[in-house]
Protein backbone atom coordinates (compact mmCIF):
# COMPACT_ATOMS: atom_id res chain seq x y z
CA UNK A 1 0.00 0.00 0.00
CA UNK A 2 1.08 3.68 -0.94
CA UNK A 3 1.79 5.88 1.97
CA UNK A 4 -0.73 8.08 1.20
CA UNK A 5 -3.28 5.50 1.73
CA UNK A 6 -2.40 4.73 5.00
CA UNK A 7 -2.77 8.18 5.82
CA UNK A 8 -6.09 8.18 4.16
CA UNK A 9 -7.33 4.93 6.18
CA UNK A 10 -5.54 6.42 9.29
CA UNK A 11 -7.68 9.27 9.41
CA UNK A 12 -11.16 7.49 8.40
CA UNK A 13 -10.03 5.49 11.73
CA UNK A 14 -9.73 8.14 13.59
CA UNK A 15 -12.75 10.07 12.68
CA UNK A 16 -14.63 6.62 13.54
CA UNK A 17 -12.88 6.91 16.82
CA UNK A 18 -14.17 10.17 17.38
CA UNK A 19 -17.66 9.54 16.24
CA UNK A 20 -18.21 6.48 18.86
CA UNK A 21 -16.80 8.82 21.99
CA UNK A 22 -19.20 11.69 21.40
CA UNK A 23 -22.02 9.15 21.65
CA UNK A 24 -22.18 10.32 25.26
CA UNK A 25 -21.68 14.12 25.06
CA UNK A 26 -22.52 15.02 28.77
CA UNK A 27 -20.34 12.07 29.97
CA UNK A 28 -17.74 13.95 27.84
CA UNK A 29 -17.39 17.26 29.17
CA UNK A 30 -18.26 16.44 32.42
CA UNK A 31 -14.84 14.47 32.66
CA UNK A 32 -13.05 17.00 30.77
CA UNK A 33 -14.07 19.79 32.95
CA UNK A 34 -13.10 17.30 36.16
CA UNK A 35 -9.90 16.27 34.47
CA UNK A 36 -8.81 20.18 34.50
CA UNK A 37 -9.59 20.23 37.75
CA UNK A 38 -7.72 17.75 39.49
CA UNK A 39 -4.63 18.69 37.10
CA UNK A 40 -5.28 22.60 38.96
CA UNK A 41 -5.21 21.05 42.16
CA UNK A 42 -2.13 18.96 41.52
CA UNK A 43 -0.25 22.38 40.70
CA UNK A 44 -2.32 24.77 43.14
CA UNK A 45 -0.72 22.22 45.58
CA UNK A 46 3.16 23.34 44.60
CA UNK A 47 2.12 26.83 43.53
CA UNK A 48 0.69 27.28 47.13
CA UNK A 49 3.96 25.98 48.33
CA UNK A 50 6.00 28.79 46.47
CA UNK A 51 3.11 31.57 47.21
CA UNK A 52 4.81 31.23 51.05
CA UNK A 53 8.46 30.60 50.37
CA UNK A 54 9.15 32.12 47.14
CA UNK A 55 11.63 30.28 44.73
CA UNK A 56 12.56 26.56 44.91
CA UNK A 57 16.14 26.33 44.67
CA UNK A 58 16.22 29.73 42.38
CA UNK A 59 13.05 28.24 40.15
CA UNK A 60 10.35 30.87 40.32
CA UNK A 61 6.77 30.18 40.13
CA UNK A 62 6.80 30.93 36.83
CA UNK A 63 9.69 28.59 35.70
CA UNK A 64 7.96 25.73 37.71
CA UNK A 65 4.50 26.77 35.97
CA UNK A 66 6.16 26.45 32.55
CA UNK A 67 7.86 23.02 33.27
CA UNK A 68 4.75 21.89 34.68
CA UNK A 69 2.80 22.74 31.57
CA UNK A 70 5.42 21.50 29.13
CA UNK A 71 4.95 18.44 30.74
CA UNK A 72 1.11 18.11 30.64
CA UNK A 73 0.59 19.65 26.96
CA UNK A 74 3.30 16.98 25.58
CA UNK A 75 1.75 14.36 27.61
CA UNK A 76 -1.96 15.62 25.84
CA UNK A 77 -0.42 15.19 22.84
CA UNK A 78 0.86 12.11 23.01
CA UNK A 79 -2.03 10.26 25.00
CA UNK A 80 -4.60 12.10 22.23
CA UNK A 81 -2.76 9.65 19.50
CA UNK A 82 -1.22 7.16 21.58
CA UNK A 83 -3.46 6.04 24.17
CA UNK A 84 -3.72 3.02 23.17
CA UNK A 85 -0.37 2.13 23.75
CA UNK A 86 -0.61 2.97 27.42
CA UNK A 87 -3.58 0.54 27.75
CA UNK A 88 -1.73 -2.21 25.79
CA UNK A 89 -2.45 -4.30 28.90
CA UNK A 90 -5.89 -4.73 28.22
CA UNK A 91 -5.31 -6.00 24.28
CA UNK A 92 -2.55 -8.54 25.83
CA UNK A 93 -4.70 -9.66 28.44
CA UNK A 94 -8.12 -9.77 26.95
CA UNK A 95 -6.72 -11.41 23.52
CA UNK A 96 -7.73 -8.40 21.45
CA UNK A 97 -4.56 -8.13 20.06
CA UNK A 98 -4.98 -11.20 17.68
CA UNK A 99 -7.53 -9.55 15.98
CA UNK A 100 -5.42 -6.11 15.39
CA UNK A 101 -2.62 -8.55 13.99
CA UNK A 102 -4.92 -10.57 11.46
CA UNK A 103 -5.65 -7.00 9.82
CA UNK A 104 -3.37 -6.08 6.43
CA UNK A 105 -1.65 -2.90 8.31
CA UNK A 106 1.22 -2.29 10.45
CA UNK A 107 -0.27 -3.60 14.42
CA UNK A 108 0.78 -0.02 15.75
CA UNK A 109 -1.24 1.74 13.21
CA UNK A 110 -4.37 -0.48 13.94
CA UNK A 111 -4.01 -0.02 17.21
CA UNK A 112 -3.16 3.41 18.07
CA UNK A 113 -6.69 4.75 15.97
CA UNK A 114 -8.55 2.65 18.12
CA UNK A 115 -9.44 5.04 20.85
CA UNK A 116 -8.84 8.31 20.13
CA UNK A 117 -8.75 10.93 22.78
CA UNK A 118 -10.17 14.29 22.82
CA UNK A 119 -8.74 15.76 26.35
CA UNK A 120 -9.77 18.74 26.19
CA UNK A 121 -9.42 19.39 30.29
CA UNK A 122 -5.82 18.94 29.34
CA UNK A 123 -5.07 20.90 27.02
CA UNK A 124 -7.20 23.58 28.68
CA UNK A 125 -5.46 23.59 31.73
CA UNK A 126 -1.86 23.40 30.08
CA UNK A 127 -2.92 25.73 28.26
CA UNK A 128 -3.47 28.17 30.49
CA UNK A 129 -0.90 27.32 32.53
CA UNK A 130 1.16 28.07 29.91
CA UNK A 131 0.26 31.12 28.94
CA UNK A 132 0.24 32.48 32.28
CA UNK A 133 3.99 31.29 33.03
CA UNK A 134 4.90 32.91 29.91
CA UNK A 135 3.05 36.17 30.09
CA UNK A 136 4.58 36.61 33.34
CA UNK A 137 8.12 35.93 32.53
CA UNK A 138 8.01 38.24 29.50
CA UNK A 139 6.85 40.98 31.46
CA UNK A 140 9.61 41.09 33.73
CA UNK A 141 11.67 40.77 30.41
CA UNK A 142 12.79 37.37 31.43
CA UNK A 143 11.96 35.95 28.22
CA UNK A 144 11.68 37.32 24.50
CA UNK A 145 8.69 36.02 21.97
CA UNK A 146 11.05 33.86 20.45
CA UNK A 147 9.93 31.23 23.02
CA UNK A 148 6.28 31.04 22.06
CA UNK A 149 7.04 29.39 19.08
CA UNK A 150 9.96 27.37 20.49
CA UNK A 151 7.71 26.44 23.05
CA UNK A 152 5.33 25.05 20.73
CA UNK A 153 8.19 22.55 19.03
CA UNK A 154 9.25 21.19 22.32
CA UNK A 155 5.92 20.46 23.11
CA UNK A 156 6.24 17.87 20.21
CA UNK A 157 9.55 16.73 20.76
CA UNK A 158 8.35 15.84 24.33
CA UNK A 159 5.45 14.28 22.80
CA UNK A 160 7.74 12.31 20.53
CA UNK A 161 9.99 11.18 23.54
CA UNK A 162 7.20 11.09 26.08
CA UNK A 163 5.37 8.25 23.26
CA UNK A 164 8.69 6.38 22.89
CA UNK A 165 8.82 6.09 26.40
CA UNK A 166 5.29 4.53 26.63
CA UNK A 167 5.91 2.20 24.02
CA UNK A 168 9.32 0.58 25.05
CA UNK A 169 7.27 0.27 28.42
CA UNK A 170 4.01 -1.59 26.33
CA UNK A 171 6.44 -3.66 24.53
CA UNK A 172 7.97 -5.26 27.76
CA UNK A 173 4.24 -6.49 28.13
CA UNK A 174 4.95 -8.93 25.59
CA UNK A 175 7.16 -10.79 28.19
CA UNK A 176 5.49 -9.68 31.00
CA UNK A 177 1.75 -9.23 30.30
CA UNK A 178 1.03 -7.10 32.92
CA UNK A 179 2.48 -4.01 32.56
CA UNK A 180 0.00 -0.90 34.60
CA UNK A 181 2.86 -1.73 37.73
CA UNK A 182 5.67 -1.02 35.71
CA UNK A 183 3.54 2.10 33.78
CA UNK A 184 3.06 3.73 37.07
CA UNK A 185 7.09 4.09 37.26
CA UNK A 186 8.16 4.64 33.90
CA UNK A 187 5.25 6.80 32.67
CA UNK A 188 3.30 8.65 36.01
CA UNK A 189 6.12 8.64 38.42
CA UNK A 190 8.87 9.66 35.67
CA UNK A 191 6.46 12.32 34.23
CA UNK A 192 5.78 14.23 37.62
CA UNK A 193 9.51 14.28 38.87
CA UNK A 194 10.76 15.83 35.74
CA UNK A 195 7.56 18.30 36.69
CA UNK A 196 10.04 19.83 38.81
CA UNK A 197 13.29 21.08 38.35
CA UNK A 198 15.96 18.05 38.27
CA UNK A 199 18.33 20.04 40.33
CA UNK A 200 15.95 18.84 43.10
CA UNK A 201 16.83 15.44 43.17
CA UNK A 202 20.09 13.47 44.15
CA UNK A 203 22.58 13.15 40.98
CA UNK A 204 21.85 9.41 40.64
CA UNK A 205 18.23 9.89 40.45
CA UNK A 206 18.61 12.89 37.91
CA UNK A 207 20.64 10.96 35.95
CA UNK A 208 17.89 8.50 35.24
CA UNK A 209 15.67 10.65 34.52
CA UNK A 210 17.94 11.64 31.66
CA UNK A 211 18.84 9.11 30.30
CA UNK A 212 16.87 5.49 31.26
CA UNK A 213 13.79 7.53 31.51
CA UNK A 214 14.78 10.42 29.50
CA UNK A 215 11.65 13.02 30.49
CA UNK A 216 14.06 15.46 31.54
CA UNK A 217 14.36 16.10 27.77
CA UNK A 218 11.13 16.53 27.13
CA UNK A 219 10.75 19.92 29.78
CA UNK A 220 13.91 20.41 31.65
CA UNK A 221 16.73 21.04 29.53
CA UNK A 222 14.61 23.20 26.99
CA UNK A 223 13.56 25.48 29.98
CA UNK A 224 17.40 25.75 31.40
CA UNK A 225 18.02 27.17 27.56
CA UNK A 226 14.55 29.16 26.91
CA UNK A 227 14.41 30.65 30.30
CA UNK A 228 17.95 30.75 31.32
CA UNK A 229 20.08 31.08 28.56
CA UNK A 230 22.01 27.83 29.32
CA UNK A 231 23.68 26.43 26.12
CA UNK A 232 22.90 27.28 23.16
CA UNK A 233 20.76 27.29 19.78
CA UNK A 234 22.13 23.74 19.42
CA UNK A 235 20.19 22.54 22.67
CA UNK A 236 17.06 22.61 20.84
CA UNK A 237 18.96 20.28 17.89
CA UNK A 238 20.56 18.26 20.32
CA UNK A 239 16.44 17.36 22.02
CA UNK A 240 15.36 16.84 18.24
CA UNK A 241 17.44 14.83 18.24
CA UNK A 242 17.09 12.68 21.13
CA UNK A 243 13.24 12.22 20.45
CA UNK A 244 13.91 10.94 17.01
CA UNK A 245 16.49 9.07 18.72
CA UNK A 246 14.14 7.70 21.56
CA UNK A 247 11.20 6.44 18.52
CA UNK A 248 13.51 5.07 16.14
CA UNK A 249 14.73 2.64 19.60
CA UNK A 250 11.32 2.01 20.82
CA UNK A 251 10.21 1.18 17.39
CA UNK A 252 12.95 -1.13 17.04
CA UNK A 253 12.02 -2.96 20.33
CA UNK A 254 8.53 -2.98 19.56
CA UNK A 255 9.25 -4.83 16.36
CA UNK A 256 11.59 -7.14 17.78
CA UNK A 257 8.50 -7.40 21.03
CA UNK A 258 5.85 -8.17 18.65
CA UNK A 259 7.49 -11.61 17.11
CA UNK A 260 7.63 -12.73 20.88
CA UNK A 261 3.80 -12.20 21.44
CA UNK A 262 1.90 -15.17 22.74
CA UNK A 263 -1.79 -14.86 22.85
CA UNK A 264 -3.38 -15.39 25.79
CA UNK A 265 -6.51 -16.74 24.34
CA UNK A 266 -9.25 -16.23 27.06
CA UNK B 1 -18.89 -13.35 62.89
CA UNK B 2 -20.37 -12.69 59.15
CA UNK B 3 -18.46 -9.27 58.99
CA UNK B 4 -15.14 -10.94 59.92
CA UNK B 5 -15.31 -13.49 57.32
CA UNK B 6 -16.43 -10.77 54.63
CA UNK B 7 -13.16 -8.58 55.89
CA UNK B 8 -11.08 -11.98 55.88
CA UNK B 9 -12.20 -13.07 51.83
CA UNK B 10 -11.26 -9.13 51.13
CA UNK B 11 -7.93 -9.40 52.48
CA UNK B 12 -7.52 -12.67 51.52
CA UNK B 13 -8.39 -11.90 47.74
CA UNK B 14 -5.47 -9.50 47.60
CA UNK B 15 -2.70 -11.37 49.14
CA UNK B 16 -3.48 -13.08 45.34
CA UNK B 17 -1.29 -10.04 44.00
CA UNK B 18 1.19 -9.55 46.28
CA UNK B 19 4.16 -9.26 44.28
CA UNK B 20 2.22 -6.78 41.36
CA UNK B 21 1.75 -4.47 44.59
CA UNK B 22 5.27 -4.79 45.81
CA UNK B 23 6.19 -2.94 42.31
CA UNK B 24 3.48 -0.47 42.73
CA UNK B 25 4.90 0.14 45.87
CA UNK B 26 8.11 1.35 44.30
CA UNK B 27 6.10 3.69 42.63
CA UNK B 28 4.41 5.03 45.21
CA UNK B 29 7.64 5.01 48.01
CA UNK B 30 9.04 7.05 44.54
CA UNK B 31 6.46 9.92 44.79
CA UNK B 32 7.06 10.01 48.55
CA UNK B 33 10.66 10.44 47.72
CA UNK B 34 10.20 13.17 45.04
CA UNK B 35 8.29 15.20 47.22
CA UNK B 36 10.44 14.88 49.92
CA UNK B 37 13.36 16.36 47.49
CA UNK B 38 11.52 18.98 47.33
CA UNK B 39 10.81 19.87 50.44
CA UNK B 40 14.21 19.40 51.10
CA UNK B 41 15.19 22.13 48.21
CA UNK B 42 12.81 24.38 49.57
CA UNK B 43 14.22 23.82 53.51
CA UNK B 44 18.17 24.54 51.92
CA UNK B 45 16.77 28.28 51.51
CA UNK B 46 14.35 28.62 53.94
CA UNK B 47 13.68 27.47 57.51
CA UNK B 48 10.16 25.17 57.50
CA UNK B 49 9.07 26.46 61.05
CA UNK B 50 8.54 24.04 63.82
CA UNK B 51 9.13 21.27 61.46
CA UNK B 52 12.23 22.04 59.79
CA UNK B 53 13.66 19.81 57.12
CA UNK B 54 13.88 16.91 58.94
CA UNK B 55 10.34 17.17 60.20
CA UNK B 56 9.18 17.68 56.82
CA UNK B 57 10.27 14.81 55.12
CA UNK B 58 8.81 12.78 58.42
CA UNK B 59 5.74 14.42 57.75
CA UNK B 60 5.49 13.22 53.72
CA UNK B 61 7.37 9.83 54.77
CA UNK B 62 3.78 9.11 56.90
CA UNK B 63 0.96 10.81 55.03
CA UNK B 64 2.65 8.98 51.53
CA UNK B 65 2.12 5.71 53.91
CA UNK B 66 -1.24 6.77 55.13
CA UNK B 67 -2.73 7.28 51.63
CA UNK B 68 -2.96 3.65 51.49
CA UNK B 69 -5.24 3.31 54.31
CA UNK B 70 -7.37 6.72 54.27
CA UNK B 71 -7.03 7.86 50.04
CA UNK B 72 -7.14 4.97 48.00
CA UNK B 73 -9.99 3.54 48.99
CA UNK B 74 -12.15 1.33 46.68
CA UNK B 75 -13.48 3.43 44.04
CA UNK B 76 -17.36 3.81 45.21
CA UNK B 77 -16.67 0.75 47.61
CA UNK B 78 -17.62 -1.10 44.10
CA UNK B 79 -20.94 0.40 44.06
CA UNK B 80 -20.89 1.72 40.56
CA UNK B 81 -19.93 -1.51 39.38
CA UNK B 82 -22.24 -3.11 41.03
CA UNK B 83 -25.19 -0.52 39.23
CA UNK B 84 -23.82 -1.06 36.34
CA UNK B 85 -24.20 -4.54 36.20
CA UNK B 86 -27.59 -5.06 38.10
CA UNK B 87 -25.66 -6.56 40.78
CA UNK B 88 -26.81 -3.83 43.18
CA UNK B 89 -30.75 -4.98 43.43
CA UNK B 90 -29.14 -8.44 44.60
CA UNK B 91 -27.47 -6.85 47.14
CA UNK B 92 -29.70 -4.75 48.75
CA UNK B 93 -32.12 -7.94 49.23
CA UNK B 94 -29.75 -9.39 51.02
CA UNK B 95 -30.54 -9.63 54.94
CA UNK B 96 -27.61 -7.63 55.58
CA UNK B 97 -27.34 -4.08 55.71
CA UNK B 98 -25.61 -2.70 52.66
CA UNK B 99 -23.54 0.13 54.17
CA UNK B 100 -22.25 -2.42 57.07
CA UNK B 101 -21.46 -5.26 54.11
CA UNK B 102 -19.51 -3.01 51.91
CA UNK B 103 -17.53 -1.77 55.20
CA UNK B 104 -16.84 -4.83 56.27
CA UNK B 105 -15.38 -5.97 52.83
CA UNK B 106 -13.62 -2.82 53.01
CA UNK B 107 -12.17 -3.22 55.99
CA UNK B 108 -10.16 -6.36 54.51
CA UNK B 109 -8.89 -4.49 51.89
CA UNK B 110 -7.90 -1.83 54.42
CA UNK B 111 -5.82 -4.31 56.35
CA UNK B 112 -4.36 -6.09 53.57
CA UNK B 113 -3.07 -2.08 52.12
CA UNK B 114 -2.00 -1.81 55.75
CA UNK B 115 -0.10 -4.93 56.25
CA UNK B 116 1.67 -4.95 52.52
CA UNK B 117 1.46 -1.03 51.62
CA UNK B 118 1.70 1.34 54.19
CA UNK B 119 4.08 -0.56 56.41
CA UNK B 120 6.84 -1.72 53.93
CA UNK B 121 6.35 1.91 52.55
CA UNK B 122 6.82 3.53 55.62
CA UNK B 123 10.08 1.14 56.64
CA UNK B 124 12.15 2.19 53.76
CA UNK B 125 11.24 5.57 54.31
CA UNK B 126 12.12 4.95 57.62
CA UNK B 127 15.88 3.30 56.35
CA UNK B 128 16.40 5.86 53.16
CA UNK B 129 15.28 9.33 55.09
CA UNK B 130 17.05 8.46 58.93
CA UNK B 131 13.29 8.72 60.19
CA UNK B 132 12.68 8.87 64.10
CA UNK B 133 9.95 6.63 65.01
CA UNK B 134 7.65 7.89 68.44
CA UNK B 135 9.05 6.84 72.02
CA UNK B 136 5.52 7.41 73.66
CA UNK B 137 3.67 4.46 73.51
CA UNK B 138 0.32 6.98 73.65
CA UNK B 139 1.27 9.10 70.68
CA UNK B 140 1.40 5.87 68.65
CA UNK B 141 -1.96 5.21 70.09
CA UNK B 142 -3.77 7.80 69.63
CA UNK B 143 -2.14 7.81 66.17
CA UNK B 144 -3.55 4.66 65.21
CA UNK B 145 -6.95 6.10 66.42
CA UNK B 146 -6.11 8.69 64.19
CA UNK B 147 -5.72 6.82 61.56
CA UNK B 148 -8.52 4.04 62.00
CA UNK B 149 -10.83 7.02 62.32
CA UNK B 150 -9.71 8.40 58.97
CA UNK B 151 -10.40 4.87 57.22
CA UNK B 152 -13.60 4.77 58.95
CA UNK B 153 -14.60 8.41 57.25
CA UNK B 154 -12.77 7.31 54.45
CA UNK B 155 -15.25 4.54 54.06
CA UNK B 156 -18.10 6.92 54.82
CA UNK B 157 -17.29 8.70 51.86
CA UNK B 158 -16.25 6.46 49.23
CA UNK B 159 -20.00 5.26 50.02
CA UNK B 160 -21.47 8.11 49.48
CA UNK B 161 -19.75 8.61 46.28
CA UNK B 162 -20.84 5.32 45.09
CA UNK B 163 -24.32 5.14 46.09
CA UNK B 164 -24.71 8.67 43.61
CA UNK B 165 -24.01 6.08 41.15
CA UNK B 166 -27.42 4.89 41.46
CA UNK B 167 -28.66 8.14 40.08
CA UNK B 168 -25.97 9.54 37.67
CA UNK B 169 -24.80 6.39 36.41
CA UNK B 170 -21.59 7.61 36.54
CA UNK B 171 -19.78 8.54 39.49
CA UNK B 172 -16.44 8.57 38.79
CA UNK B 173 -16.36 12.49 38.73
CA UNK B 174 -17.28 12.71 42.14
CA UNK B 175 -14.65 10.30 43.13
CA UNK B 176 -12.10 12.39 41.26
CA UNK B 177 -13.28 15.30 42.56
CA UNK B 178 -12.88 14.02 45.87
CA UNK B 179 -9.73 13.31 45.12
CA UNK B 180 -8.78 16.69 44.05
CA UNK B 181 -9.84 18.07 47.16
CA UNK B 182 -7.93 16.20 49.29
CA UNK B 183 -4.73 16.61 47.54
CA UNK B 184 -5.61 20.36 48.43
CA UNK B 185 -7.65 19.93 51.97
CA UNK B 186 -6.11 17.02 53.67
CA UNK B 187 -2.76 18.39 54.02
CA UNK B 188 -1.23 15.50 52.14
CA UNK B 189 1.95 17.62 50.66
CA UNK B 190 1.27 20.86 52.61
CA UNK B 191 0.96 21.57 56.22
CA UNK B 192 -2.74 23.23 56.37
CA UNK B 193 -1.33 26.09 58.59
CA UNK B 194 0.52 27.08 55.30
CA UNK B 195 -2.12 26.97 53.33
CA UNK B 196 -3.59 30.78 52.62
CA UNK B 197 -5.56 31.71 55.52
CA UNK B 198 -9.20 31.41 54.15
CA UNK B 199 -8.45 28.16 52.23
CA UNK B 200 -7.03 26.94 55.90
CA UNK B 201 -10.11 27.81 57.78
CA UNK B 202 -12.22 25.92 54.40
CA UNK B 203 -10.57 22.93 55.23
CA UNK B 204 -11.36 22.74 58.99
CA UNK B 205 -15.16 22.81 58.09
CA UNK B 206 -14.66 19.44 56.07
CA UNK B 207 -13.96 15.99 56.99
CA UNK B 208 -10.40 16.16 55.15
CA UNK B 209 -7.69 17.55 57.89
CA UNK B 210 -8.69 14.28 59.76
CA UNK B 211 -8.24 11.48 56.72
CA UNK B 212 -4.40 12.97 56.89
CA UNK B 213 -3.48 15.87 58.39
CA UNK B 214 -4.27 15.12 62.17
CA UNK B 215 -2.83 11.23 62.28
CA UNK B 216 0.29 12.76 60.80
CA UNK B 217 0.39 15.40 63.36
CA UNK B 218 -0.45 13.09 66.10
CA UNK B 219 1.95 10.84 64.89
CA UNK B 220 4.66 13.74 64.75
CA UNK B 221 4.40 14.66 68.10
CA UNK B 222 2.89 17.88 67.80
CA UNK B 223 -0.49 17.49 68.77
CA UNK B 224 -2.16 15.41 72.27
CA UNK B 225 -5.06 13.37 71.26
CA UNK B 226 -7.56 16.28 71.49
CA UNK B 227 -8.10 16.65 68.29
CA UNK B 228 -9.57 13.07 67.99
CA UNK B 229 -12.59 14.89 69.29
CA UNK B 230 -13.32 16.05 66.07
CA UNK B 231 -12.56 12.48 64.06
CA UNK B 232 -15.25 11.06 66.32
CA UNK B 233 -18.15 13.98 65.52
CA UNK B 234 -16.87 13.58 61.95
CA UNK B 235 -17.35 9.74 62.40
CA UNK B 236 -20.61 10.01 63.82
CA UNK B 237 -22.03 12.54 61.33
CA UNK B 238 -21.08 10.39 58.20
CA UNK B 239 -22.47 7.44 59.83
CA UNK B 240 -25.69 8.98 60.28
CA UNK B 241 -25.60 10.55 56.02
CA UNK B 242 -24.68 6.86 55.11
CA UNK B 243 -27.82 5.27 57.00
CA UNK B 244 -29.98 7.76 55.41
CA UNK B 245 -28.68 7.84 52.13
CA UNK B 246 -29.22 3.88 51.98
CA UNK B 247 -32.54 4.26 53.25
CA UNK B 248 -33.39 6.63 50.25
CA UNK B 249 -31.71 4.91 47.94
CA UNK B 250 -33.67 1.62 48.69
CA UNK B 251 -36.82 3.34 47.64
CA UNK B 252 -35.42 4.25 44.88
CA UNK B 253 -33.40 1.79 42.86
CA UNK B 254 -33.13 2.12 39.06
CA UNK B 255 -31.39 -1.05 37.70
CA UNK B 256 -29.21 -0.79 34.73
CA UNK B 257 -29.45 -4.06 33.44
CA UNK B 258 -26.23 -6.35 32.44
Amino acid sequence: MKRTSWVHLYKILIRTSIRSRMQYKFNFILASILAALIQISEFLMVALVLHRFGAIKGWSLHEIGYLFAIMTLSKTLYRTFGNEVHHLEKYLVGGELDQLLTRPMPVLLALLPQNFRIMIGEVLQGGFILCWSLAGMMHSGQIGWTVIPLSLLIILTGAIILFSIGLATATLGFWTTRIEELQTITEDAARTAAQYPLTLYPKWMSGILLTVIPVGFVNYIPSLYLLRGQGGAWVLAAIAAVAVLCLAASLRFWKYGITKYQSTGS
Amino acid sequence: MLYLTLASKAYARNLQYRGAHMVHNLASAMFGYMYACLWIGIGADHSLGEYGTQGMVSYIAFTQSSLWISGFLTNGLGIPLTVRTGQIALDLMRPVHLFTHLMAREWGQIAYQFVYKSIPIYLLFSIVFSLQWPTEASTLLFAALGLAGASYLSICMNYIIGVTAIWTTESSWLHWGNHALMNLLAGFFIPLEWLPEWLERLAWLSPYPFLLYVPTRIYLGFEDGSLLWGTLLWCALMTLICLVITRVMRRKVEVQGG
